[in-house]
């Protein structure tokens, strides 16, 4: 795999560190007063999703990570195993529960999701960053009270529960934003 | 909108020299133009080729700091003064690093760094930043926020530290691991400390500042977790500079880099020492852009 120099770095490069594949969020020079450069690089390690901040000389080298990114449509789950299909390809993936459980709250059928593959096996999946879910449960709905409330806890029909306005009821369609587990709107 | 900005910039120059005319600190200019480069291992010249028209054709320099300038001043008997000026760094790139940037550099005689730190904060009250002020010596931040002994561990203690984190262990010189640690695990904590002075520096980070009970008498000033100025008890004789540059050119020549001419005309005003000063480098456009919230 190629090398990469501190010099060469830039947001959205996948580098290997501690032996995780993580995507460089944002790279800072930081010069002490009387000191040598250094860079100071935030990471999005790509297998747990947490963020990582490192420190580094100028001049170091880190190796890149062989991390690929597919736009795949969401098909079906089947027990364990959740199962994406690439359009172009036709190409079909099964994917761990482990690896989906994270956002399995907002997968629906038909969807087109990114799968980050590293050395060819899928380690994480994004769903669209907003998805249309039904309301599976949630208490009955109040007439005219729609400002100054904090709203109501509504269960979707893929298990994610989130807070909607309490004019929502069982039923409605609403639109969500999977980036913060919030309610944008009736769809 | 522009106009708004240059109008905060001019207020704010304003108010620090009305902030030295009231204490009698004198406001200089000294040459931009160098012969020679600074031997500061770290910092380096943007050289320039003058005179070649004229067949007398020479390198000069663009000041890295008015330092050395008006330290003559000082050994001459100027008392106080202060600059404010643009200063030329090369190879410095980022959010918070320029090749070009305002320098704002004064001395004040009979100080040591603690009055001058308390002289600096009449400083950035008068400018409007009104924040608690936190003094923490380097060793307390290191303790305080990383749990290291940073004054009592050697180079191969603080490399295993280093590695256990997975930071860089390559360096030659302790003080080049002492910032990685600093700039890794204090300075993303000093965000929390609006107005923070950290002062009595390792003394293998001494640079220009005197050495007293193991400690460099050095302060530097964090506005929001950033960096914005450099304080010294300044050193004073003639073979103590002389020592200075000959070491940090030893160490220039070992990572290839340009070596600086020892400045014999600064050495040459110091056959009489240096009056016992402090001095600071505060960087305006940095201090402008806490004052403001805005970049300049």
């Amino acid at each position: 795999m190629d090398k990469y120099s501190i010099n060469q770095f830039k947001n959205g490069l996948k580098l290997m560190l501690d032996s995780n594949p993580c995507s460089i969020l944002n790279n800072e020079i930081v010069k002490p007063g009387k000191g040598q450069v250094f860079n100071r690089v935030k990471f999005k390690d790509l297998i747990t999703g947490k963020t990582l901040i490192k420190t580094f000389k100028s001049g170091e080298f880190l190796e890149g990570a062989d991390v690929m990114e597919l736009d795949l449509q969401y098909l079906y789950n089947d027990g364990n195993t959740w199962n994406f299909m690439d359009l172009h390809s036709f190409e079909q993936y099964s994917i761990d529960g482990a690896i989906v459980s994270g956002v399995k709250g907002y997968l629906v059928e038909q969807d087109i999701c990114i799968v980050t593959l590293w050395n060819n096996n899928p380690i994480s999946i994004t769903p669209p960053n907003h998805v249309i879910l039904e309301v599976f449960d949630t208490d009955p709905g109040l007439k005219g009270d729609t400002v100054g409330t904090s709203g109501k806890p509504a269960t979707m029909n893929t298990g994610v529960v989130l807070q909607v306005p309490l004019f929502v009821s069982i039923g409605d369609k609403v639109k969500v934003d999977t980036r913060i587990n919030e309610y944008v709107g009736r769809a | 909108m522009i106009r708004n900005i240059l109008f905060k910039k001019q207020i704010i120059i304003q108010k620090i020299r009305q902030f030295f005319r009231e204490q009698e600190v004198l406001e200089v200019q000294t040459p931009i133009l160098q012969n020679t480069s600074t031997s500061d291992v770290y910092i380096d010249s943007i050289s320039l080729t003058i005179n070649a028209d004229i067949g007398i054709q020479s390198t000069q320099y663009l000041h890295t700091s008015p330092e050395l300038e008006m330290k003559k001043l000082l050994a001459q008997g100027s008392g106080d003064i202060y600059q404010i000026c643009q200063v030329f760094r090369n190879n410095e790139y980022g959010e918070q690093n320029f090749n070009e940037f305002t320098l704002l550099e004064y001395y004040r005689l009979g100080f040591d760094i603690h009055q001058l730190m308390a002289d600096m904060v009449n400083l950035l009250r008068m400018l409007g930043i009104q924040d608690k002020v936190y003094q923490l010596s380097y060793a307390q931040v290191f303790s305080q926020y990383a749990n290291i002994d940073i004054l009592n561990t050697d180079i191969v203690s603080l490399k295993i530290i280093a590695s256990k984190l997975g930071l860089s262990t390559d360096f030659i010189w302790i003080e080049d691991l002492q910032m990685l640690l600093f700039v890794h695990l204090v300075e993303p904590k000093l965000k929390n400390l609006p107005l923070c002075f950290i002062y009595d520096y390792p003394k293998s980070q001494s640079t220009l500042a005197k050495v007293r009970n193991k400690v460099a008498k050095r302060f530097e000033l964090y506005l929001n977790g950033v960096e914005v100025a450099n304080g010294y008890d300044e050193l004073q004789t003639k073979d103590e500079y002389q020592q200075v540059f000959i070491c940090e050119n030893n160490k220039r020549k070992q990572f290839s880099k340009l070596i600086s001419q020892i400045d014999v005309s600064f050495l040459s005003k110091l056959s009489k020492p240096l009056p016992q000063c402090t001095g600071v480098a505060i960087g305006i456009n940095r201090l402008l852009t806490q004052i403001n919230e805005i970049k300049i």
